[in-house]
């Protein structure tokens, strides 16, 4: 039914996973963070969000990239909801409008 | 007002908490859903069997590794480079495990070390958000259980419902659904914005990912190398202070 590779694949992506998961807070559990850590622990998150989201800020389709400039307005204005509904809509929208 | 004896506020507030991540955690299902569905229907679309996707998204519980690895999927998978693959874009777990780190302090280790196997993006930034907003440095437990029960039911299940369904869904993109992810993580930032102070390293983050991945779109290096800029940025920054 499935192959041993394949099983291999989920068996090792799980456990690094889990270790990428425990290994921070195993290493840093008890420590005090210099000011200096913590300001680049604080800062570090969200350079990793948008490092995530990096590819469509750089489309090469301009319907994408106007859905991401409506989106990102409505982020700054609004919660998560309206936020993924326009999100959803306008890039739905200008995609048929502007296809390519 | 006297408590009355049979009250045990611990457990009543454990179970509100819960409830209360639970029912945070909406809009991010709702986020989830299409992305999961597009993930279970690229696993059959592979020839792999339907249940890898519930199996692989059970065991793992990282979307972003999940759809790197079936990008690299060949028949037969080359399992050395995917898992090294899947733990580059895992990496940014260790930043985020040693943040929540002294938020965990007052927590026993048998209790923390199960609960971090719930721990992604969404249920990490919900809860330390959440920690912060009630200007604790304490991390709600129950809260981030809450949240991360309902993340990891709708990731698995819809999953596992979209390889059943399979090519019957087609392409997702065409209807706009996957901006959904985008809006989310529009929202999560704009939750950590701690003023002008974060605006370069997350500009450079974003420069440095968006030119690897104008590099190399197939891999995922854009991840490691945003996030690495980023944090080189960060502390030249925190050095300079």
């Amino acid at each position: 039914m499935i192959d041993t590779a394949t099983l291999s694949v989920i068996a090792g992506m799980a456990l690094t996973t889990y270790l990428s998961r425990i290994l921070g807070y195993l290493l840093l559990r008890g420590r005090k963070l210099t000011p200096r850590l913590h300001a680049v622990l604080d800062t570090v998150p969200g350079c990793v969000l948008i490092a995530v989201i990096a590819p469509a800020w750089v489309s090469p389709h301009p319907a994408d990239l106007l859905a991401l400039g409506l989106t990102l307005l409505a982020a700054m204005r609004w919660s998560l909801l309206p936020t993924v509904l326009i999100g959803i809509l306008s890039a739905g929208a200008l995609r048929h409008v502007l296809p390519g | 007002m006297q408590p009355d004896p049979g009250f045990h506020p611990a457990e009543t507030s454990a179970a509100s908490e819960w409830w209360r991540g639970a029912r945070a955690s909406l809009p991010v299902m709702l986020g989830f859903v299409p992305f999961a569905l597009v993930l279970g229907a690229q696993v059959t679309e592979k020839g792999l069997h339907p249940v890898v996707a519930p199996l692989m998204t059970g065991l793992n519980f990282g979307g972003g590794s999940e759809f790197v690895a079936l990008r690299l999927w060949h028949s037969p998978p080359h399992v050395a480079l995917i898992v090294a693959m899947s733990f580059l874009v895992n990496c940014r777990h260790i930043l985020m495990g040693a943040v929540l780190a002294p938020c965990l302090a007052d927590q026993p280790r048998r209790r923390v070390l199960p609960a971090l196997f719930f721990m992604c993006d969404e249920s990490w930034a919900m809860a330390l958000a959440d920690a912060r907003a009630r200007s604790g440095a304490r991390l709600s437990l129950p809260y981030y259980l809450g949240v991360s029960a309902c993340l990891y039911l709708t990731w698995v299940s819809f999953t596992g419902l979209g390889a059943w369904l399979g090519p019957v869904l087609g392409d997702a993109g065409r209807y706009g659904f996957d901006m959904a992810f985008i809006a989310v993580f529009l929202v999560l930032l704009k939750g950590m914005w701690r003023g002008a102070r974060t605006s370069l390293p997350w500009l450079v983050s974003l420069l440095a990912a968006a030119s690897v991945y104008l590099w190399q779109p197939d891999a995922a290096w854009h991840v490691p190398a945003g996030a690495v800029c980023g944090l080189a940025c960060a502390a030249w920054q925190g050095a300079r202070t």
